[in-house]
């Protein structure tokens, strides 16, 4: 079974939420499947009618698990397509393309004290961490911020005397995140996990606390904006030019002209999709390249990134 | 000596405390604290003096101006011993300085990594004697306060060529065998870390 994709069967599909939905996914030969360690993600190949989408979700399976992989998918307004197609489309039965399981978010292992903080369905990578720390016995806390009815949603996941507390837009139960990140003892580490805006104002906070950066850690997956103003990209080795509409990435319209680039979290994170610009102004939107590597203008994520002005020109 | 084009060998530089750390604790060797260097203290740390703590480990009665609050300690040991004391609560907010020789700036870093610094947390401050703390690689046990650029093993009294590869776990130099090859044959010491 050593490849490049696995071949995954849709076994349970269940809808644990109006927008939310379970899947349990087990190798279409019936064998083992590779393990994954907590935070790990499996990237499916999603087959719609107009294209194939490529979407990363968290392992919500037991860390090690090789029966099955778990995932829940949140079903996004104005969906990128994947989503859409697996709520819409995929029925128990069908098969799936899927890379190898990765690991962008791992926990640090030697930490006094894991503190996470999830906004919404951000909670799936934690479901992982927190049946690894339930075995190993790792001090931790888990902070959801969600709407009062998900809170039942993800009990099922949630190992017997995990510490976790759910706080959600009411007077009384509201995250007081400074308040939070200032009372943390030497030797904690943070893992933020939800909309771009939250962990944008968690690591804000945190460096306002005086955190050291090696002990914040960001999932961006699928957080970050692939959206804006419409634009044009010349793909110079392919000799085709694409238009990128207001609501699709740069890497779903180069992908969309069939034209194959590489991609894993296809949010701005893992570093995979770099490719050389030639020619334009890229609004940089990953969290990958440092600031001198932007500033040389000569590399970027298509996954994210988009042109500030004018038309790009990508080696590709 | 400082120098090296040895990649382990670390570089210190001057202490700068950051603003946005909620705590400050600045460990000084009290021997290696000249007026100069506490005039520098003085104005680098002015402007986070209500959150500094000084924790001055031996060294001189009268101090003088200080920044922030001033504690006295008997010994490196006593700064281990404070560090490790939980009911101290260091955040993960707050920073750590050290200042003094290099045996001492590793092992109040490395007693402090016990209990939780991250290095980034962690800022060392090279003052005083070059003096160095050796690892023998055979017996591995550790020579403290080593001038010269061959030293006796306080282990297994090996001649132990003092080398600038430098381990931050143990705070120490590495020091190999000088006379293997033609036992007896050992070069004339030189002071070379005073
Ligand atoms: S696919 Fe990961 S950074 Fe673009």
């Amino acid at each position: 079974m050593i490849g490049d994709t696995l071949l995954l069967r849709v076994d349970a599909a269940t809808a644990i939420a109006p927008t939310l939905r379970h899947l349990r996914l087990v190798a279409a030969d019936g064998g083992k499947l590779p393990p994954a360690s907590a935070g790990a993600h499996v990237q499916l190949s999603l087959k719609a009618a107009a294209r194939t989408h490529r979407n990363a979700y968290s392992l919500v399976s037991r860390p090690g698990a090789r029966d099955a992989y778990e995932i829940i998918v949140r079903r996004v307004e104005a969906s990128r397509g994947g989503s859409a197609f697996i709520h819409e489309q995929l029925a128990v039965g069908d098969t799936v393309e899927a890379a190898w399981p990765g690991n962008l978010f791992p926990p640090v292992r030697t930490a006094r004290h894991q503190l996470m903080v999830a906004g919404g369905i951000g909670i799936t990578p934690f479901l992982s961490y927190l049946a690894e720390f339930g075995l190993s016995g790792a001090s931790h806390a888990l902070h959801v911020c969600c709407r009062p009815d998900e809170r039942e949603v993800f009990a099922p996941w949630l190992p017997e005397g995990a510490n976790v507390d759910f706080h959600w837009d009411a007077d009384g139960h509201r995250l007081d995140i400074p308040a939070l990140l200032a009372a943390q003892q030497a030797g904690t580490h943070l893992y933020v996990c939800g909309p771009a805006a939250m962990n944008d104002a968690v690591i804000a906070a945190a460096r306002d606390a005086g955190w050291p950066d090696s002990h914040v850690h960001c999932e961006h997956f699928g957080t970050a904006l692939s959206g804006g103003e419409a634009f044009r990209a010349f793909l110079a080795r392919s000799g085709i030019e694409v238009s990128v509409g207001e609501d699709e990435s740069l890497l779903e319209a180069i992908e969309r002209a069939g034209v194959a680039a590489p991609c894993l979290c296809r949010g701005g994170a893992c570093g995979v999709c770099a490719t050389p610009l030639l020619e334009g102004d890229a609004e940089h939107r990953d969290h990958f390249l440092s600031p001198t590597e932007r500033e040389s203008g000569r590399l970027i994520m298509p996954c994210v990134s988009r042109a500030r002005s004018g038309r790009l020109v990508l080696d590709l | 000596m400082m120098i090296s084009d040895i990649k382990s060998r670390p570089i210190y530089r001057d202490l700068a405390p950051e603003p946005t750390a909620s705590g400050h604790l600045l460990v000084v060797e009290g021997e290696t604290l000249t007026p100069a260097l506490l005039a520098a203290f003085a104005s680098a740390f002015g402007p986070v003096a209500p959150r500094l703590h000084i924790w001055l480990v031996g060294g001189p009665q009268d101090v003088g101006a200080h920044p922030g609050r001033l504690w006295r300690l008997g010994s490196l040991a006593d700064v281990e011993d404070s560090l490790s004391c939980a009911s101290r609560g260091f955040g993960i907010g707050d920073r750590l300085y050290v200042s003094g020789t290099e045996p001492f700036l590793w092992r109040v870093a490395e007693a402090a990594g016990h209990v939780g610094f991250a290095s980034g947390q962690i800022q060392l401050h090279h003052a005083g004697s070059l003096r160095r703390r050796v690892w023998c690689t055979h017996c591995h046990s550790i020579t403290d306060d080593v001038t010269t650029h061959i030293a006796d093993c306080a282990g297994c009294g090996r001649h132990l060529l003092v080398r600038d590869h430098f381990s931050r776990r143990l705070g120490a130099f590495m020091g190999v065998m000088v006379d293997a090859e033609a036992p007896g044959q050992v070069p004339a010491r030189e002071e070379v870390f005073a």
